[in-house]
């Protein structure tokens, strides 16, 4: 027995900044969120102000929920409860602060450049790439004060908190650097390194991952840690613990597919997806059922803790949210629920339950005992228990009914064989309703915080922070442990952080491995369409207009191989038709129709007037007006650099055709549009925005429109 | 056409039984490591967010 004992202090202050920030972006985030809600009923509410369209605020709101509300609030779980299970303060007071402030910048540059419509439209990965670089490094920041915290800390083995620690550093790394390969053009524009299929399978892997090593590993790491300290009492089954940490690294990482089911991605990785997801359901309740079962015998604790109640809604949303998922990764559940509301709903239950709650919970934890007081009113966090519990059910409810609603319509036929609902807007007409009840709940939900926040305020000032907290403990002896007897295994790795480390990121990659490879493979092998070119000047420079406004978030660009999808919207969507979008627009939410075949469906007048004012040319529609493009001249100069970073990623522009060649063709091409225009008495120059626009939507789908179908192995 | 892009592939079987593969030999290993180690050190394990070596009386607000 060692007697050398030590004493040291934890380092709170971090963890007050993180708990601050947390609550601020929180509220920012939420309300950003509702103003999206708000303009899907309401589209006015942008007051035609290009920078708050929802296009453009929803990643925003997205980004800032995930990655500013829940990553500050995982830095301030982990600096809190790391410290205290490795009996040692952060390694580095420097790489904390370093990651604190530079958190924090990503989070402003996010705030800036989404609303000005920097974005790679890649799903939670939209920042462009110096943000990107910026990310990669601050979370390298964190790893590192984190490994060298586990390096020196007094405790021989690693909680299993910890483990679930080191699986997010470690896969969020691997995860950000892959799904970031891209080519920059300019300082805010780039584009995706994969194409099409491939830049798909490799996005959704990310975007799938992100939810399961970002919203989920570090908080079931920080249920591990902070229910058995309110509950006062051990988790349930610490063997069951390491069997749910396993399990659910091990497979999470395989089912990304399941985001492209019935798309154009291999049915191979589809069914690995499907199958994958539902595996997934048995270390989720695993887990689930361990956090439960803490509190076996202090359910009467529940009834008053305003914490512990959070915890436990917390942990039901993530048990209900984890088997909703893996249902809806069936093949056939998902081709009635893809690209409704009813993900929007889903992904709501996660975050609004699982992560928004468990948050909250750690607040209410942490804040009396940074202050070293009580909390300043329970009453007041039991209302805003109720108050958000209330808020969800009025957001999720509703937004279920709406998801249905659509893929029935979607998909209804009449007796006679025709589509009932051939008109999309009778679909969102329909739901609209759904959308006003859904910002109400919204509403109650953000009213919560703000009592949150209040009541947080007031306890800070009730008490006395205390910067640092005195602790004690023994030196952790050098050498093999075989005190115990037999030696075993496990406790060996535990004793090996860097052996532990190993092992979880091969359980990691293995399975994402085992997905990713073929489909680099594929590059060579997905059927060419002869009659698939590269888009011209003009219609890059759309395509960037429709990225830059993030029309993916309302339209699709995949039609699926069911007869109401092909009758609504034409044949459809192949592997080969993708192979210059760099990056892929498939989209996974439709609130407008899918845009795969819009080419030659309107002329080109139509388009523009649609455009002006959605209103004039489909009464009802909740699209916002984009009368800016109307307006705003086409930065014609980009062209060069745009067009040769394409090249780069493989895009078979000619040599030198970025230098000369390409404007002559903008400029014819742009003419031609408006010539169109004209016929359809509408006076437009050839430099404005909506003009590369118009080119970009009229040729959507057209390839395979214009010639027939032929397959040409490479 | 996905049959035609896999079967063209080079080799591409061997992914489905490496997967197969190191599905099972994961999952027994994990298994058999769970459930062989020995209680008294899985309830250390478990009490151990309890002491976090705080001076100051082991968490006020948490005593009943």
């Amino acid at each position: 027995m060692n007697t050398n004992i030590e004493t040291f202090k934890y380092d709170n202050r971090i963890v007050r900044a993180f708990a601050i920030v947390t609550v601020i972006w929180g509220i920012v985030g939420m309300l950003v969120g509702l103003l999206a809600a708000v303009q899907l009923f309401f589209p006015e509410a942008n007051l035609n102000f290009q920078f708050i369209t929802f296009g453009r605020i929803r990643p925003l709101h997205t980004n800032a929920v995930i990655f500013a509300f829940v990553g500050n609030g995982m830095f301030m779980g982990i600096y809190y409860s790391l410290q205290r299970l490795c009996k040692a303060r952060m390694y580095s007071d420097f790489l904390s602060w370093f990651n604190f402030w530079g958190w924090q910048a990503i989070i402003v540059g996010a705030a800036v450049t989404l609303p000005l419509g920097y974005t790679t439209s890649k799903e939670y990965a939209e920042l462009e790439w110096p943000i990107k670089v910026a990310i990669a490094i601050v979370w390298v920041a964190f790893t590192v004060n984190m490994f060298g915290t586990i390096l020196k800390r007094r405790e021989k083995h690693m909680y299993v908190a910890i483990w679930f620690y080191i699986a997010t550093a470690l896969t969020v790394a691997v995860l950000h650097i892959t799904n970031s390969m891209t080519m920059p053009a300019g300082w805010f524009k780039s584009y995706s390194m994969y194409a099409g299929v491939q830049d798909a399978l490799v996005q959704w892997w990310y975007g799938h991952n992100a939810v399961a090593f970002f919203l989920t590993t570090p908080y079931l790491g920080l249920m591990y840690y902070f229910l058995p300290k309110a509950a006062n009492r051990p988790i349930f089954s610490y063997r069951l613990s390491i069997i749910h940490f396993w399990a659910l690294v091990f497979l999470y990482i395989w089912a990304g597919p399941h985001h492209l089911l019935y798309t154009a991605l291999p049915d191979w990785a589809q069914s690995l997806g499907m199958v994958f997801s539902l595996m997934l359901i048995a270390p989720s309740w695993g887990g689930m059922l361990n956090g439960l079962l803490t509190l076996r015998g202090a359910w009467d604790k529940v009834r008053q803790d305003p914490v512990l109640k959070f915890m436990v809604a917390a942990v039901t949303a993530y048990g209900m949210a984890t088997l909703e998922g893996p249902l809806m990764a069936i093949k056939t559940v998902n081709s009635l629920s893809h690209y409704t509301d009813w993900t929007i709903a889903h992904a709501h239950g996660g975050a609004l339950g699982w992560n928004g709650f468990l948050t909250f919970s750690m607040l209410y934890y942490l804040f009396p005992r940074l202050y070293k007081t009580e909390l300043w009113s329970t009453k007041m966090a039991n209302y805003h228990f109720w108050l958000g519990l209330l808020g969800m059910i009025f957001y999720i409810v509703p937004i279920y009914v709406a998801g249905i609603t659509e893929g029935l319509m979607w998909k209804q036929f009449n007796k006679d064989g025709f589509l009932q609902y051939p008109n999309f807007l009778e679909t969102i007409v329909q739901v609209v309703p759904m959308f006003r009840l859904r910002a109400i709940g919204g509403t109650l939900y953000l009213t919560g915080v703000f009592m949150m926040a209040y009541n947080l305020y007031r306890t800070a000032k009730a008490g006395k922070f205390e910067p640092d907290t005195e602790a004690q403990a023994a030196a952790l002896e050098k050498g093999p442990e075989i005190a115990h007897g037999k030696y075993s295994f496990h406790r060996f790795l535990e004793g090996k952080p860097m052996f532990f480390t190993v092992l979880a990121i091969v359980a990691v990659l293995v399975g994402g491995m085992v997905e990713i490879i073929p489909m680099f493979l594929i590059r060579e092998n997905v059927p060419i369409i002869a009659s698939v070119k590269p888009y011209s000047p003009l219609e890059v420079l759309g395509r960037d207009i429709y990225i830059r406004e993030g029309c993916l978030g309302c339209h699709s660009q995949m039609i699926r191989p069911f007869r109401s999808e092909t009758e609504r919207y034409g044949d459809y969507s192949k592997a080969g038709e993708f192979v210059y979008d760099h990056p892929f627009l498939w989209g996974s939410e439709r609130k407008g129709p899918d845009l795969a075949r819009e080419g030659g469906k309107y002329p080109d007048a139509w388009h523009y007037n649609h455009m002006d004012d959605p209103r004039s040319t489909s009464p009802g529609s909740i699209m916002p007006r984009y009368s800016w493009l109307l307006t705003q001249p086409l930065e014609t100069d980009a062209l060069p650099s745009r067009l040769g970073a394409l090249r780069r990623v493989g895009v078979p522009y000619p040599a030198g055709y970025e230098n000369g060649p390409a404007q002559k063709d903008l400029q014819a091409q742009a003419l031609k549009i408006v010539g169109d225009l004209k016929l359809g008495s509408v006076n437009c120059e050839t430099n404005k925005e909506i003009v590369a626009l118009i080119a970009y939507l009229q040729r959507l789908g057209t390839d395979i429109k214009s010639a027939p179908v032929t397959t040409a192995a490479k | 056409m996905e049959e035609k892009i896999i079967c063209s592939m080079n080799g591409v079987s061997i992914y489905g039984i490496i997967s197969i593969l190191i599905f099972v030999v994961f999952f027994t290993g994990m298994l058999i490591w769970a459930f062989t180690t020995k209680a008294s050190y899985l309830n250390k394990m478990g009490s151990l967010p309890l002491n976090g070596g705080e001076k100051d009386s082991n968490d006020k607000l948490n005593a009943e």
